[in-house]
């Protein structure tokens, strides 16, 4: 398998015939990106997986049936796709029992799941190192997973100055941990 | 893997936060489905915001925090240990091994205040530090200060003196309200601070 073929190009293989390895290779390229979708959505790795597995098949058989017109607009199939899969997931079990059962011996493995290793303690000096009102912002944010608005409810601040806030959180933690912005 | 036009990590972060409107969110993800290299970043920013909820959970920041904040820690079934003194007022306290959080609640008029600074002062009431403009809701009535839950722990009997203040037109500092703490060890350790060098 050639892996330098682009996205368009993969969609234009699968669709020309039966080649697997154009199709594990679109799962291989896929799969991670899709999976964060899921985890963004669902803030659950198994359900993240489930989603991408459903998914990769939706657009694996979308493909052999060559029902993509615009090979280029693989990206928009797939968000399309994966919408379309978040509503359907609590809704209708019995619909993935059958594309599994058609399609499931066809995928590759799951690909392994890992998000990057963060030094604790340097994250601990860095949060504390933050202003109060970054501090408290980003605290909140991500542990309490409030909104802006009830956020800058709780502050006194605006909407707007709550956002401002958190990206400059945002670029000192990063720089702080020694990842570029 | 790299990328033309890499989304920045803070907008990642709203990504995550679910803070993006509908085309801008729509627009990052169509990216992150086409681009590997901002996938990573996703993946870094996530990965951040993880450390983040497990270094809040440890209750070893010192901040400023909301009570949402606090009923979160509750129903996560986390003990918190809360000192309310009136202004001006003092207040017998302690840290027990099963205590996850620290509270003192800082009753004070904010309505007027611009800027609000916690000191944190000795017995003496000489200011060992300070923590700048601090978030505060002005018709709260009170400040909501996490003090560091492993420092309580380890910290010999002892008093210590917050002081909320802030600041007139002319800029001079002003009093909003001070509070003592009456520390009583109940924990193993030492009796006191060593000297400082």
């Amino acid at each position: 398998m050639d892996i330098e073929l682009n996205d368009a190009e993969l969609v234009l293989q699968i669709g020309s015939g039966n080649d697997r390895e154009a199709e594990a290779e679109l799962f291989r390229r896929m799969a991670p990106r899709v999976r964060l979708y899921g985890l963004r959505h669902l803030r659950d790795e198994q359900a993240a997986q489930d989603l991408t597995q459903q998914v990769l098949i939706t657009t694996l058989e979308a493909l052999r049936a060559g029902r993509l017109r615009e090979p280029e607009k693989l990206a928009s199939f797939v968000l399309g796709a994966c919408r379309m899969t978040v509503l359907d997931l609590r809704r209708n079990a019995q619909r993935k029992e059958r594309l599994l059962e058609q399609f499931g011996a066809d995928l590759p493995a799951p690909v392994p799941w890992s998000l990057p290793h963060l030094d604790h303690e340097q994250l601990t000096r860095c949060v504390q190192n933050l202003k109060e009102r970054e501090r408290s912002v980003v605290v909140m944010s991500f542990y309490n997973e409030q909104t802006s608005a009830d956020v800058a409810r709780l502050l006194g601040v605006s909407d707007a100055n709550v956002r401002v806030i958190r990206h400059r959180a945002i670029h000192q933690l990063r720089e702080c941990m020694g990842v570029a912005a | 893997m790299n990328c033309a036009n890499p989304i920045n990590a803070a907008v990642l972060a709203d990504y995550w936060l679910a803070a993006l409107a509908g085309p801008e969110e729509e627009a990052v993800e169509l990216h992150l489905l086409d681009c590997d290299h901002c996938g990573a970043r996703l993946r870094e920013v996530i990965a951040l915001a993880e450390g983040v909820r497990k270094i809040a959970r440890e209750g070893s920041l010192r901040m400023v925090v909301s009570d949402s904040f606090l009923k979160r820690l509750a129903d996560e079934g986390l003990r918190i240990r809360e000192y309310a003194p009136p202004a001006g007022g003092s207040v017998q306290c302690t840290v027990t091994a099963e205590d996850d959080f620290l509270i003192a609640r800082l009753a004070a008029n904010l309505s007027a205040a611009k800027r609000v600074d916690l000191c944190l002062c000795d017995e003496r009431g000489v200011e060992q530090g300070r923590m700048p403009d601090i978030p505060v809701q002005p018709g709260a009535g009170n400040v909501v200060y996490q003090e560091s839950i492993t420092w309580a722990k380890a910290m010999p009997s002892s008093t210590m003196i917050a002081r909320l203040v802030t600041f007139d037109e002319a800029g001079d500092e002003r009093l909003l309200g001070e509070y003592t703490f009456n520390h009583t060890r109940s924990m193993p350790g030492p009796g006191a601070w060593p000297p400082v060098a």
